[in-house]
């Protein structure tokens, strides 16, 4: 996202598919689902084309105070998601890579060619540190930066800022 | 005493499978003749799991490793497969014309709510939650591939 700030067409799919997983945990047979998320995506439909921002406004404010009233007190959340059960549960084995330069020299034995191209890896990521930062002092704006994204490399040859840190994230499911 | 009865019921196993499945003859040997009281427990207990083993699969090989409950691994192939799977299910969108490279809204013709209602079957479909902010940037069936097998680290 390019700012902070939602258009209304963002807020409206938001809205749209909170609805439809909160109908979802009421109707929990999948042929009344169904039959009341068409109903429910026809609503939508009706207005989809109003012009007035105003009028659009005041019909997605009026959407938002009836999921509010109509919300199921305990919708069913993923497990992966924040609030679901699995959620951060691997979290605790998600080892940081820079331990692996830590490890005995008779355990690294053991993995050659890996820890081989690790060495060329690291001085890879030595040689072109400097150009990232330089980039990232370039491209940030006075203040601080406004999002979370990083902006990818520019120069044909260089390599995308913080790229390191990306690569060697740890797994979703370790072990 | 107790041991007597545990030959015995290995003994009525041992009987129907003794042609069927090829034991091994030591187990077999040491099984089916009639022996001594003093048979220790646990014996008794791994030949009958054998047999029991060795009745069910029709391979010879015996296996002794767990087997804990999970998914099968997913590959891009199976990831691209089940992704076009769902979206010929869905109506709106005619399954004979749908690529990997059709973009919802320019060549399908598709509303941003109907983009909504696809991201929320691919959720229901891998089991995982797809954030706001970046389902509304999946576009085509190619870069929904591309995000699960980067949230699922397959073949990263």
């Amino acid at each position: 996202m390019a700012s902070a700030y939602l258009t209304h067409q963002q807020k409206v799919m938001r809205l749209y598919k909170k609805s439809l997983r909160h109908l979802e945990s009421w109707c929990i047979f999948r042929d009344k689902y169904r039959f009341y998320a068409c109903m429910l995506r026809a609503r939508f439909d009706e207005n989809k084309n109003e012009k007035d921002m105003v009028k659009a406004t005041m019909l997605l404010k009026a959407g938002e105070e009836e999921f509010w009233a109509n919300q199921h007190p305990q919708p069913y959340i993923f497990p992966d998601s924040p609030g679901g059960t699995s959620y951060e549960r691997y979290e605790c084995y998600k080892v940081p890579e820079w331990l692996l330069d830590h490890w005995h020299p008779s355990e690294k034995a053991m993995y050659p060619d890996y820890f081989s191209k690790r060495e060329q890896w690291k001085k890879l990521r030595m040689q072109s540190w400097d150009k990232e930062v330089a980039q990232l002092e370039a491209e940030t704006p006075a203040g601080g930066p406004r999002t979370e994204a990083l902006p990818p490399a520019r120069k044909e040859g260089d390599l995308p800022p913080l790229w390191w840190q990306y690569v060697t994230r740890p797994r979703e499911r370790p072990t | 005493m107790a041991a007597r009865v545990l030959q015995q019921c290995v003994r009525s196993l041992a009987r129907p499978s003794l042609g069927l499945c090829p034991v091994n003859l030591a187990l077999r040997a040491a099984v089916a003749p009639a022996v001594t009281v003093h048979r220790p427990f646990s014996f008794a207990a791994d030949s009958r799991r054998t047999r029991w083993l060795g009745q069910s699969r029709i391979s010879s090989v015996e296996v002794w490793c767990r087997q804990y409950g999970d998914l099968p691994p997913l590959t891009l192939e199976t990831i691209k497969d089940r992704v076009m799977y769902v979206l010929k299910l869905y109506d709106k969108i005619n399954p004979e014309k749908i690529q990997a490279t059709s973009h919802f809204m320019k060549d399908l013709g598709l509303d941003s709510l109907d983009q909504v209602e696809i991201i929320m079957a691919m959720e229901d479909e891998f089991g995982f939650e797809i954030p706001d902010a970046e389902a509304e940037k999946l576009m085509t069936p190619e870069e929904i591939v591309q995000y699960i097998a980067d949230k699922k680290d397959v073949y990263e």
